[in-house]
């Protein structure tokens, strides 16, 4: 069995160990590029929101690799991503018929553990819980990297960049629990010493739509180049967190959502109400401006957007909103990170 | 010799420039159609600038506009900044009261807002260009008009036609049929500026604090009409500065100024630089299934710069220039 899910940036590598714990081999197909775009739009409904069109890309690049069974999220309430699946799946029946297409609701966890996962991968429940178990430290260790990077990126960029790779064949690595642990003490010892925290720098908090957040195929890779300009790049969204959400086990997500209240009183679906939860406690927290980042036609991110100019009125934060389609330009994207970083800046250091 | 600052412009549809001495008043500007060739442009530009004021040293060069980077190689510019910071640089220095700044160019529109002369919020239109100067051009040379006119038209207006203002191709076509249905020119044109500002307003402006002291600036700001129709709809008053069209320029000089006040030096490679051969040539990389579209500037046979591959490594052979 040659099991592919969609890209999900540094997470990617989570994901394939859990796959390889449930005994199937991981067969993802090439790194996203612009041809996973282009084949991902030519079989997609023209307005429907960027995240559908990369992971379809995805999922035929990685069809032509020889995957045989696709993996793909569901179940997000009110927001289109809920029907995704629905889609996909028959558009990808059309192309290529030999394939089982599976849709893993992230709402039902009994179904998850004792139905679902194991009648896929023929396991124990018990191994479908422990891989689980292992699936969330791997991401744990994912989110300690990805902070790690973030800081040095903002001070060293370049040297970040060197050691980026280095660090990842580390995670790669990783098979066990007190790997895990060990993993970390190694990270740190890669990045602490090009640290160099002598200079000032700003903060930016990074919220929106979770996939285009998360990889950065499909935002441009704006956390990389945020850090190329000296901002040190916040942001609460990630595969653990995600994931602790899912298991019912963060308590930062109340606060999150109390803290949307006064901008968002009820979800309008999808992550909307984190987006605003989120901006509202970095405002709070004097965090320096807010990048909101969404697929163009995304239903509960422009309802975000509306709570999001209130609340930058309200604290007199600068926020820059970015939306995101196959036909956004990276200089243009470009030009106005550039320009926020510096108005942030300004604003910042008074000129 | 008198000491002097260049700013330079180069924008979608014009290339402007500008020189300032050190106490901020302008010997010289000039403005020009880029016309798709920016470094004929710039090389224009400086020709222009220099014709009669042959007794000055340039101490220091600032450039601005969608070629900012082409130019700053180019001329050996010592700041390279987006056009939000100096258009809110320039407008501070006319106007140190602005609030907001509505910039409408060639190909873009923006707003930048203000407090205590610091900019503070900006937006710029991301999946719309309708209501930009190419389109209002497009529409004037269509209707047999110099666009110079394009506002008295307007203005002569009692009332205005409605026009749609969401998409570029849209608002032609109903353009087209009102005409067709024997509606005065001057009232289309009319309706013309309230879509544009109506477009504005719902796009780019969209949910911003709109305060007094406003200031128009970029092309379209020439067009009394569009200046108008902002009136009309905000309800205060809208100031379009004596130099709307150079304020990029002028915000970059004065950046370079304040920059090269501090380094003592500039790397402005002079008017030599008429004689040099610059080119641009492009390659895809074929490395990887990316297929970047690498960008390399030439001095004669010299590469001086490169940019556009993701992974970076052509471009981190060259030293970073901005």
């Amino acid at each position: 069995m040659k099991v592919a899910f969609p890209y999900l940036g540094y997470d990617t590598i989570a994901l394939k160990k859990f796959v390889e714990l449930l005994g199937a081999e991981s067969c993802l197909g090439p790194p996203l590029t612009a041809r996973t775009l282009s084949l991902g739009t030519k079989y997609s409904p023209e307005l429907i929101c960027l995240p559908f069109k990369i992971t379809l890309g995805n999922f035929i690049e990685a069809l032509e690799a020889g995957a045989d069974t696709l993996l793909m999220a569901a179940g997000a309430r009110k927001c289109r991503f809920g029907y995704y699946h629905y889609l996909q799946e028959n558009i990808l029946k059309k192309i290529d018929n030999r394939h089982c297409f599976y849709a893993i609701s992230q709402y039902t966890p009994y179904e998850f553990f004792f139905k679902k996962m194991p009648q896929i991968f023929g396991v124990t429940p018990q191994k479908v819980i422990y891989a689980t178990w292992l699936l969330l430290h791997y991401s744990a260790l994912i989110d300690y990297f990805r902070k790690l990077i973030r800081l040095t990126r903002a001070y060293n960029f370049y040297d970040a960049q060197k050691k980026e790779l280095e660090a990842l064949r580390i995670i790669e690595n990783v098979s066990s629990f007190k790997e895990v642990q060990k993993a970390k003490k190694e990270l740190r010892k890669i990045f602490s010493p090009i640290i160099n925290t002598s200079n000032e720098i700003i903060r930016i908090g990074l919220v929106g739509e979770i996939y285009l957040m998360l990889e950065p195929f499909a935002n441009y890779e704006i956390e990389k180049e945020l850090g190329k300009l000296g901002v040190l790049v916040v942001s609460k969204r990630s595969l653990y967190r995600h994931l602790k959400h899912l298991l019912k086990l963060d308590l930062f997500d109340l606060r999150t959502i109390s803290n949307a209240y006064k901008y968002l009183k009820d979800s309008p679906g999808g992550e909307a109400i984190k987006t605003v939860g989120e901006a509202h406690i970095f405002a709070k927290k004097n965090i320096d401006g807010i990048i909101h980042i969404y697929p163009f036609t995304c239903m509960p991110e422009n309802i975000a957007y509306e709570a999001l100019q209130k609340l930058a009125r309200d604290y007199e934060i600068p926020i820059l909103s970015i939306s995101i389609d196959e036909h956004t330009s990276k200089t243009g994207l470009l030009t106005r990170l550039e320009a926020f970083v510096e108005v942030v800046k300004r604003k910042k250091f008074k000129g | 010799m008198i000491k002097t600052y260049l700013g330079i412009d180069v924008g979608s549809i014009s290339t402007k420039g500008v020189l300032i001495t050190e106490n901020r008043e302008i010997i010289a500007h000039a403005y020009l159609r880029t016309q798709g060739q920016p470094i004929e442009a710039i090389k224009n530009l400086i020709k222009e600038l220099f014709k009669d004021n042959k007794n000055i040293e340039i101490k220091g060069v600032g450039t601005t506009g969608s070629a900012r980077r082409l130019a700053g190689v180019i001329v050996g510019a010592d700041v390279i900044k987006n056009e939000i910071i100096t258009h809110a640089v320039a407008a501070t220095y006319f106007y140190p009261e602005t609030r907001t700044i509505i910039e409408i160019g060639g190909q873009d529109s923006k707003i930048i807002l203000l407090k205590d002369s610091v900019p503070v919020d900006f937006a710029m239109n991301t999946v719309c260009a309708a209501g930009t100067g190419s389109f209002l051009e497009h529409q004037a040379i269509r209707l047999g008009i110099p666009i110079e006119e394009f506002g008295d038209y307007a203005l002569r207006a009692k009332k205005a036609a409605t026009i749609a203002g969401r998409c570029t191709v849209f608002a032609e076509s109903d353009m087209i049929h009102k005409t067709q249905l024997g509606i005065p020119i001057e009232e289309i044109i009319r309706g013309l500026c309230e879509a544009i500002v109506r477009n504005y307003l719902g796009t780019v402006a969209k949910g911003k604090d709109i305060q007094p002291l406003i200031l128009f600036q970029g092309g379209v700001a020439a067009n009394i009409g569009v200046k108008t129709a902002f009136e009309r709809a905000l309800g205060i008053e809208v100031i379009v500065p004596q130099h709307f069209l150079i304020m990029g320029a002028i915000g970059a000089a004065f950046i370079a100024q304040d920059y090269t006040q501090k380094t003592k030096s500039t790397k402005f490679i002079g008017e030599n630089l008429l004689d040099i051969n610059f080119k641009t040539k492009t390659f895809e990389c074929r490395d990887c299934t990316n297929f970047c579209e690498v960008i390399e500037t030439y001095k004669n046979t010299q590469i001086i710069d490169r940019y556009g591959d993701r992974c970076g490594k052509w471009s981190e052979k060259l030293p970073n220039i901005i």
